[in-house]
């Protein structure tokens, strides 16, 4: 599913704090949000994934603007997700049973992406009592299960060790590979490098630049891109 | 003690039904003000509306209105000239579950809104990145806040049980009837039999105790 955002403005309480012309997601691809805090990031996956409205303007699914038409198709990692109370397996579980999937094709949907990170001695614990990383892996996992045409992922890995981001990884580019578009917000440049396609960069709520990653990495043109990579650290 | 032991069986028969009556209206009202009040302050916690501070505000005032002011305003209702006079209801236990229910719903409808507030929210844009419907995010709402819900039901009903001005003016006292444990206070304390209006304040703290004890048992157990 393509995704094209038209005009899109945001304000809250008369303060301006995202405007995009025009901006397009196609089907298959990863597309990396970067900026510094504040800069409209996760007001744009809100309003892109249909969480939010715009103020004005609209998104396009396919060429379609009623997001409850199109809202099974999507899927959403919170930047701090909720889990239910209840075991880690039934969060994981949450989003297909919402899909009315039955226990067969959960159980085997699961056990499809279990082994990304090999998680199995939690599932039965109270998600509530994982610890940040546990959770996070438990939230990418519900949002993975579910193989919707969009993911929106907001900073996935934020609270992941080393060895479970390498891993998420690799999980945000086969799910990608599977023709299904991925939108991801992170601070971490050297992980838009490894998993994107494209990027786009994010400043006081404008796009200052977007494009190929190799493209954009190689000769950025605009001087805040720049500076980031020159100094080659973590936004 | 032996005192109160001897008073206790004397009046057994009568402290039982009073006893039961007040358990019966008081739980009552309390489930009716409790479903009614949680399905329509979920909704309203969730969504944005212009009317949404000053319904607050209503049912904030409304917490605190006197049982008195309630009971009169339900007796002009169901008094014989009232709108609702020909359903012959004042007097009976449900113009005392009627009066008890209006008052034990500001107190759940205002305190679930704010209990819901913005962890209902997160749990409602969670529910909706997942797929769920309306009707199964409210659910899931309600069942993630339940164990603060029951806080909650345990307000309305210690608003309910302990109330003596509504049921008073709505019930009339009338032994055997609609007397309950705490008109019975009221009635034995203008007489000055003390002892006996004690005898009932402990048995109400009791009641009202073990009630209280159960909720939060069960909520303990789902936390």
């Amino acid at each position: 599913m393509n995704i094209e955002i038209v005009n899109g403005y945001k304000e809250y309480n008369g303060k301006k704090v995202l405007e995009v012309g025009k901006l397009s997601f196609k089907e298959g691809f990863v597309y990396a949000v970067l900026g510094l805090n504040g800069s409209g990031k996760t007001t744009l996956l809100q309003c892109s994934s249909g969480l939010e409205a715009f103020s004005q303007g609209e998104v396009l699914y396919d060429g379609n603007s009623d997001i409850n038409s199109v809202r099974k198709n999507i899927s959403i990692m919170a930047q701090k997700p909720y889990l239910f109370n209840t075991s880690a397996l039934d969060n994981i579980k949450a989003g297909l049973k919402f899909r009315k999937y039955s226990e067969q094709s959960m159980e085997e949907k699961v056990a499809d992406y279990l082994p990304y990170f090999q998680i199995e001695e939690i599932l039965h614990k109270n998600a509530k009592k994982l610890s940040g990383g546990e959770q996070a892996k438990v939230a990418l996992l519900r949002t993975a299960v579910m193989e919707t045409d969009i993911t929106f992922l907001d900073e996935p890995t934020a609270s992941m060790d080393i060895e479970s981001t390498i891993r998420a990884e690799m999980l945000i580019k086969d799910m990608a590979s599977d023709k299904r578009t991925v939108i991801i917000v992170t601070h971490d440049m050297y992980q838009a490098e490894r998993i994107a396609d494209y990027v786009i960069f994010l400043d006081k709520g404008k796009i200052i630049e977007s494009g190929e990653m190799k493209k954009v990495f190689n000769c950025p043109e605009h001087n805040l891109v720049k500076q980031i990579l020159k100094r080659g650290v973590e936004l | 003690m032996s005192v109160f032991i001897e008073l206790f069986g004397e009046f057994y028969g009568e402290i039982l039904e009073v006893v039961f009556l007040s358990i019966f209206v008081s739980l009552t009202s309390t489930f009716i003000a409790s479903v009614v009040g949680i399905v329509i302050a979920v909704p309203t916690a969730l969504k944005k509306f212009k009317l949404k501070k000053y319904i607050v505000r209503l049912s904030e005032t409304l917490m605190s209105i006197p049982p008195v002011l309630m009971g009169l305003l339900v007796y002009l209702m169901l008094s014989r000239k009232g709108p609702l006079g020909r359903l012959e209801l004042l007097f009976t236990p449900t113009a005392m579950i009627i009066a008890q229910s209006l008052l034990v719903f500001p107190i759940i409808f205002g305190l679930t809104v704010s209990t819901i507030g913005s962890n209902g929210k997160e749990i409602e844009k969670t529910c909706i990145s997942l797929g769920a419907g309306k009707k199964e995010t409210i659910i899931n709402v309600v069942k993630e806040c339940k164990t603060q819900l029951l806080s909650v039901v345990a307000a309305g009903f210690g608003r309910a049980i302990s109330e003596v001005g509504a049921v008073m003016m709505v019930g009339g006292n009338i032994r055997g009837t609609t007397r309950v444990m705490t008109t019975y206070i009221a009635l034995e304390t203008g007489k000055g039999n003390f002892q006996q209006a004690i005898l009932i304040g402990l048995v109400l703290l009791t009641v009202a105790f073990f009630i209280n004890f159960i909720l939060h048992r069960f909520k303990e157990e789902r936390e």
